[in-house]
């Protein structure tokens, strides 16, 4: 019974985790064996693909693209934390705005696009970089955390600080942040993933090739070339790469501070 | 009085989320009386997008797919959830593979459907070279399979940490009495364990039926609706019709409609597993 147990929870790890060794190993096997079909019969080694992804002008080509969506991404993120701190404060102090942001935890963002963009295209932000910022700069989702995070600060050492005359700007830098840091961490994390892997909307709110995000340059290289996918697997490995790492460094924090989102 | 300043704090969230987040919400309804397609002017036509999508055999189709498609797969999803939930609590590689489970949810989308294209086409796939892929690209009973692996590949660690969050919260101590009292593993399993899973359940089922309803980037990357449409998802159909057809009015209208089926069918989700509820403790 036991056994059953482990090779069960073994034989599904293995299957989640086959697609990410594939990926890591399909980057780097050299273009004859692709090609010739026989391709887990042998065993090759090669940084071929990579050099292709090299070709054409910096900005165009992919590791522009990677750089560029690094920026952009980041960006949004520490936006996003600054807004859901702030506004986490702003609750805890007595702002009564808890339900409203839970209201919005609930809409499905993934349907919005329609009028999202006709919204876009009155503000004149239709295929500018801020339709891929602006409409990101706050999540109800890390506001929510956050708030669940500053929760537990004790109110008795907000108010001897308050005492000792700190205002609201040393009360978020000097106490509030570093006591934070680790839900900011995992919230950060969390709010990286959710940009990054947008598809759809940017390529509907901003295709033009100086705005192409990693993510459409990817899935416009697989419908150009389905079947060299050389390079395409190791565009897909280097665009994955920095999130995994990121996430296996702070893999405890964010699986904890998800599992307690989900008390809440 | 310092206090009470702190208010202010929530304005930019409170802001952006309000023009970006709830008046797009709302303002659907708004498009969804225009014939609109995005570059002319827009023109009012009251309520004949509606009528349209009543009378567009597409939009049935598309349907009865996200139906045969949120059926097929939540079933496996919760099944899985919880038996994986069961299996790892309490052992020492809890914490690792949980982690491992939960991380296709995060990793680059489009990175991830690279890996499984080539991994899985039937022309050029890897595994195609060592033994026979059913031809998804051509079957849409294999499609829609293919998508549902996808799907629950990325969301099978969510899946998990409900079910878990909700076992650990089971007392050690009301399991310990049952087996004192002669119950068998799987007895304390029906009897105890089970009724006790059930909120995380039912907040599984609600969530995966809204996400399976909603749900397209994965037909967009891996089939693009196809083969014949076969894996044509509402999702998909709202994408295709809005931003490839270029009708934004109508695509605004099939989002109520969406937006209305998501609800009506969480309801009586909700409804139905907690009626199940009361009629046991009663």
């Amino acid at each position: 019974m036991n056994a059953l147990r482990h090779a069960f929870v073994f034989v599904v790890a293995f299957l989640v985790a086959l697609p990410f060794i594939w990926m890591a190993y399909a980057a780097f096997i050299p273009p004859e064996l692709i090609f010739s079909g026989n391709i887990l019969g042998q065993f090759g080694f090669s940084l071929e693909n990579f050099a292709v992804l090299s070709q054409g002008g910096f900005w165009e080509g992919f590791w522009g693209r990677l750089l560029y969506s690094v920026l952009l991404t980041g960006g949004v993120t520490l936006l996003q934390l600054l807004t859901a701190f702030l506004a986490a404060y702003a609750i805890r102090e007595g702002a009564k705005v808890l339900p409203l942001f839970l209201i919005m935890m609930a809409i499905p963002v993934e349907l919005l696009l329609v009028p999202l963009y006709g919204l876009l295209q009155n503000l004149r932000l239709l295929d500018s970089i801020w339709a891929l910022i602006l409409p990101f700069a706050a999540s109800p989702f890390i506001v929510y955390l956050m708030f669940q995070g500053m929760r537990t600060v004790p109110e008795e050492l907000l108010e001897a600080a308050r005492l000792d005359g700190a205002d609201h700007r040393v009360l978020l830098s000097q106490i509030l942040f570093p006591l934070l840091r680790p839900q900011l961490i995992a919230a950060g994390v969390l709010a990286f993933a959710a940009h990054w892997n947008l598809v759809l909307y940017p390529r509907i709110v901003a295709g033009s090739d100086d705005l192409k995000t990693v993510q459409t340059w990817i899935t416009d290289l697989q419908r150009q070339n389905p079947a060299d996918w050389g390079p395409l697997s190791a565009a897909a490995l280097a665009a994955t790469l920095p999130l995994v790492i990121i996430y296996l460094i702070y893999e405890r924090r964010i699986v904890e501070t998800f599992e307690e989102g989900l008390k809440g | 009085m310092r206090r009470s300043n702190a208010q202010w704090f929530a304005l930019p969230a409170v802001g952006l989320l309000g023009l970006f987040l709830l008046y797009p919400f709302l303002d659907v309804i708004r498009f969804s009386t225009w014939d609109w397609s995005g570059l002319s002017d827009p023109r009012p036509i009251g309520l004949e997008n509606y009528a349209t999508i009543w009378r567009d055999p597409d939009f049935w189709g598309s349907l009865r797919i996200t139906l045969i498609f949120g059926v097929m797969t939540l079933i496996p999803f919760v099944i899985l959830s919880v038996l994986l939930a069961l299996a790892l609590d309490g052992q020492p590689y809890e914490r690792g593979v949980k982690a491992l489970l939960f991380l296709p949810g995060l990793v680059t989308l489009g990175g991830a459907t690279v890996a499984w294209y080539t991994l899985f086409s039937p022309e050029y796939g890897a595994l195609a070279s060592i033994l026979p892929v059913p031809r998804w690209d051509q079957s849409q009973v294999w499609a829609l399979i293919l998508i549902m692996l996808f799907t629950i590949w990325r969301h099978l660690g969510y899946g998990v940490l409900v079910v878990s969050a909700r076992l650990k919260a089971i007392p050690r101590a009301l399991l310990e009495a049952a087996a004192v009292d002669g119950a068998t593993a799987s007895q304390a399993f029906r009897f105890i364990t089970l009724p006790l899973l059930r909120p995380a359940l039912t907040f599984l089922v609600v969530i995966g039926t809204v996400l399976s309803l909603q749900s397209y980037t994965a037909v967009f990357l891996l089939t693009r609706g196809g083969p014949f449409g076969g894996t044509e998802v509402l999702g998909y159909f709202l994408y295709k019709t809005g931003f490839e057809s270029s009708r934004l009015g109508y695509a605004a209208a099939l989002t109520v409609v969406i937006l209305i089926l998501t609800l009506s069918f969480a309801l009586a989700q909700a409804r139905l597993l907690r009626g199940n509820d009361d009629r046991e403790n009663a």
